[in-house]
């Protein structure tokens, strides 16, 4: 036998209210009964006593005269007057003496009557029951008297059979009432179950249905949008309502929220609070049943938009593993740039294509461990077949399938690279060609001194003079100096204008100075700026390409050349410009400052500074490219810039490198 | 011995000079800066200055103006790089005398050390410096020495000569050691364009390699034609007059 409480609801309300009814039913009848049987036999008895003191009253009398016949007569009458022969059995009269005087037996007296329900004196009456084999009966016995005595006795049997019919017939009637009503009860329980449990049975079963993915239900009872009915949201399940579902709320904060549409005053879903709880229930159900509809429209949709983001991104993305970088998926770009097919990428370690990755994260990881978002550039990959390329990689961590996961995507910048290194040369050969005039005068310097020394010895030879050996050898001397000195300038010149190898070397500030300062010292000493170098004591290595180092310094020098020739311009013939070159080394950090006082720089042009193409020398006198070049060089050596500038008063650019490892240990910290 | 003061801020340059000149019979006074050269230009006031232009601190166009201010007659010789025609034809405007290119070459400093001798002389000599003549019809204007703002007023009486004498061809022989500077020079472009608006056919002949090449960065070759030789200057003057 099941348990109560497994059992349907249906059949918990049936059954309760059916097991209560019949309860009540079952106690009011036994009740009804008990009350009215002792009621009615107490008022049968009554009626019986009332009967036997009215024939005690008549008989007084007849009595008295022992009148029989009378007596017989008043009996039989009393006895069978209207309903009361039902009821009366017999009526006897006794004397004082206990004799009986007449009786409506019509066999004689039985003698087991006799003397058996006698009536003491101060008694009414006394009322006996008696069973009998041919009779029972309650026997009622009650005085005759004649003032103060008696004188005789009436017994009156009453029907027991007679009680009993009345109270059956009662019991019956009582009985089929309670049952007719328990039959109602019944019905109506079984009604009210069916009432609750049917749409509640609907509801279960559309749970069902939306449990398995099926959305397209009928809607309970009730709450049917109507054909007209204008709120989108209600009837296209593809626009949200923020005012139910409280989305745009936390997309706008504190921001104003868009007034009400007019149809709002009519929305289905404040209509809902009318009828009963259950009809209450169907509507709320409705209610989250259209929100779900739209909900997973919306995940649906999301989903596909995000799909097709990462299928047709035109960079290639990779989910990875957290743990252990295996790759869960790829897109479409990732297959065609890295030449595998995503059978192949998918469960391939990202480590064969991507080598630094773990480093990088674990770095990422430990440095800044709330940052979900890592970024690093000019990573080289490795393409199918080995085929090294350079790549700038974001990543973000992320779940996949109840994995921790990390997504990366990747922008091969190659290309980019090399059209870089084709800007730089650019500009650097735009450089040499300003270098040019320069140069030839820092030429003509050494040449001069060569042709004069040598065309000497030939004169003095042609002429078979004899030049004294002292001199010969200063001239020999002077010769081999000043050939040396073109050289340097020659192979300083080409060491600039190479192209830079792409691995990056130890360079030494100070040497780099040096280099330019040979190009183009004489020139800015020449133009009267007083150049003053002021190196660190020792070597400070910084990891770099030589020649593009030269390149930002040579940028920053011939900068602040102009920046003071202009100002030279505007002033007073005794003004005297100024450079200050200064490398240092603190904190680990190597320095190097180009200082002048020459015309300095508004605000607005030093915000501008870096751009490409900004420049505010004359048309035709630079491309423009120069800073924004050294500013791309030198944040590709990690390093950083600052300018400061105050108009008339001239300029200061700062470059910050981090020193090469090797060497800033050993550098004295308070070497500037 | 004619002294001659060297200032150039390259030492090995000045230490060639010193052979050189010591070997032309030079007494030679050498000098690293501007500032030292006047100096040394105050103490011993050579006649021939040979000057760099680009240098630090004072540069040859100062030195040469305070030098042309203190003694307008000295013989500056300047040393420019290749290609600075400009400050070439500035210093020929601050009346410098001649110019030599770096690298400087032994023949082009023999010559104009020699040219500058010679004006030297004339100076000395204080022998006509402009003069007119005639040949075959053709008006023959001979010019030595140094041209300057000062020979101005001479040459304007010399064209209204020729152009009272009626002729229609005039050639300019320079002799080979003079030096026109930049007044000169405008002097030159005045009159050559008079000829031109006259109708004269002009010509130029005997100019010396280096001011060959200064008339040709100024402009005149366009007005008047420039020949090596006399006979050849002067038969083309006749075909055009034929």
């Amino acid at each position: 036998m099941p348990r109560f409480r497994d059992l349907s609801l249906k059949h918990k309300i049936f059954l309760s209210t059916a097991g209560v009814v019949l309860l009540f039913s079952l106690s009011s009848a036994l009740m009804a009964r008990w009350i009215l049987s002792g009621y009615m036999e107490q008022e049968l008895k009554t009626r019986g006593v009332s009967i036997a003191q009215s024939i005690a009253d008549h008989s007084i009398g007849h009595v008295l005269t022992r009148d029989r016949d009378q007596l017989v007569a008043t009996i039989f009458d009393a006895a069978q007057l209207g309903e009361r022969r039902h009821l009366v059995e017999y009526v006897v009269i006794l004397d004082d003496e206990q004799n009986v005087l007449s009786h409506t037996f019509i066999t004689p007296f039985p003698d087991d009557l006799r003397g058996v329900n006698p009536v003491q004196e101060e008694q009414d009456y006394s009322i006996r029951s008696l069973d009998k084999a041919d009779m029972q009966v309650y026997d009622i016995a009650v005085p005759i008297l004649e003032g103060i005595y008696q004188i005789g006795t009436v017994r009156l049997g009453l029907k027991k059979e007679h009680i009993e019919q009345v109270a059956r017939t009662m019991n019956i009637t009582f009985g089929g009432f309670t049952l007719a009503v328990l039959v109602v009860m019944f019905v109506l329980s079984y009604r009210i179950s069916l009432y609750i449990t049917r749409p509640m049975q609907k509801l279960t079963g559309m749970a069902d249905q939306i449990s398995r993915g099926d959305l397209e239900l009928k809607t309970v009872n009730g709450l049917q949008p109507g054909r007209d009915e204008p709120c989108p949201a209600i009837t296209g399940s593809y626009q949200p309502c923020w005012h139910v579902d409280r989305l745009l709320e936390a997309e706008l904060g504190d921001r104003h929220l868009p007034g009400k549409p007019d149809y709002c005053r009519d929305c289905l879903a404040d209509r809902d609070k009318s009828g009963d709880e259950v009809q209450q229930l169907a509507d709320s159900f409705n209610q989250m049943v259209r929100s779900v509809k739209l909900y997973r429209k919306r995940v649906l949709e999301s989903e596909h938009k995000y799909r097709s983001l990462f299928e047709s991104g035109p960079v290639p993305v990779f989910v990875l593993d957290l743990e252990t970088f295996e790759i869960l998926d790829a897109n479409s770009s990732a297959e065609k740039e890295y030449g595998y097919s995503r059978n192949e990428l998918v469960g391939m370690e990202f480590t064969r294509l991507a080598p630094e990755f773990p480093e990088k994260l674990r770095t990422h990881l430990k440095q800044e461990p709330q940052d979900a978002r890592i970024v690093y550039n000019k990573a080289i990959h490795y393409y199918r077949g080995n085929q090294p390329i350079y790549t700038n990689v974001e990543g973000r961590l992320s779940t996949y399938r109840n994995r921790d996961a990390v997504i990366v995507a990747t922008t091969d910048i190659t290309e980019m690279l090399e059209k870089d290194a084709q800007l730089i040369q650019a500009s650097k050969m735009s450089d040499l060609g300003q270098l040019s005039a320069g140069v030839a005068h820092e030429l003509n310097q050494p040449l001069n001194a060569i042709k004069m020394g040598s065309e000497f010895v030939q004169m003095m030879q042609q002429e078979g003079q004899d030049i004294p050996e002292e001199q010969l050898r200063q001239i020999l001397g002077e010769i081999n100096t000043q050939v040396d000195r073109a050289t340097e300038i020659i192979n300083n010149l080409r060491e600039f204008g190479r192209k830079s190898d792409p691995g990056l070397e130890e360079t030494d500030l100070n040497l780099c100075v040096q280099n330019v300062l040979t190009i183009i010292g004489q020139q800015i000493k020449l133009a009267n700026i007083d150049l003053d170098f002021q190196p660190a004591s020792q070597p400070v290595f910084i990891m770099a390409h030589k020649n593009r180092l030269e390149q930002v310094i040579f940028n920053l020098v011939t900068n602040a050349r102009d920046a003071v020739m202009q100002k030279q311009a505007q002033q007073e013939p005794g003004w005297t410009g100024r450079i200050v070159i200064f490398i240092g080394i603190s904190n680990g950090q190597a320095v190097l400052s180009v200082q002048d006082n020459g015309t300095g720089m508004p605000r607005s042009v030093v915000d501008k500074i870096f751009d490409p193409f900004f420049t505010t020398k004359e048309v035709g006198k630079g491309m423009g490219l120069g800073l924004s070049i050294c500013y791309g060089i030198i944040q590709d050596y990690q390093g950083e810039i600052d300018i400061q500038s105050r108009e008339n008063e001239g300029t200061t650019f700062r470059v910050f490198f981090s020193a090469s490892d090797s060497h800033a240990q050993n550098s004295n910290p308070k070497d500037r | 011995m004619q002294k001659v003061l060297v200032i150039d801020d390259e030492k090995p340059t000045l230490s060639m000079f010193q052979l050189f000149l010591k070997a032309y019979g030079y007494s030679v006074y050498t000098a690293e800066s501007g500032e030292k050269g006047l100096e040394i230009f105050e103490q011993e006031k050579p006649p021939l200055v040979i000057s760099d232009i680009k240098m630090p601190g004072m540069d040859g166009i100062q030195v040469l103006g305070r030098i042309k201010e203190m003694s307008p007659h000295t013989e500056v010789i300047i040393i420019t790089g290749h290609g600075d025609a400009d400050l070439t034809i500035r210093a020929m405007e601050l009346n410098a005398t001649d110019f030599l290119h770096k690298p400087i070459e032994k023949n082009a400093l023999q010559n104009a050390l020699k040219r500058a001798v010679e004006r030297l002389g004339i100076l000395e000599s204080s022998e006509e410096q402009i003069a007119l003549s005639s040949i075959n019809g053709t008006a023959i204007v001979d010019i030595q020495g140094n041209i300057n703002a000062s020979h101005e007023k001479r040459l304007q009486e010399i064209y209204q000569e020729i152009n009272e004498q009626g002729k229609t061809s005039v050639l300019f022989r320079f002799n080979p050691n003079s030096s026109v500077n930049g007044t000169g020079i405008a002097v030159f472009i005045q009159i050559l364009s008079m000829c031109r608006d006259n109708g004269q056919k002009a010509v130029i002949t005997g100019l010396s390699e280096n001011f060959q090449k200064f008339f040709h960065l100024v402009g005149i070759t366009r007005m008047a034609e420039i020949y090596e030789a006399e006979d050849q200057a002067l038969s083309r003057l006749q075909e055009q007059a034929g």
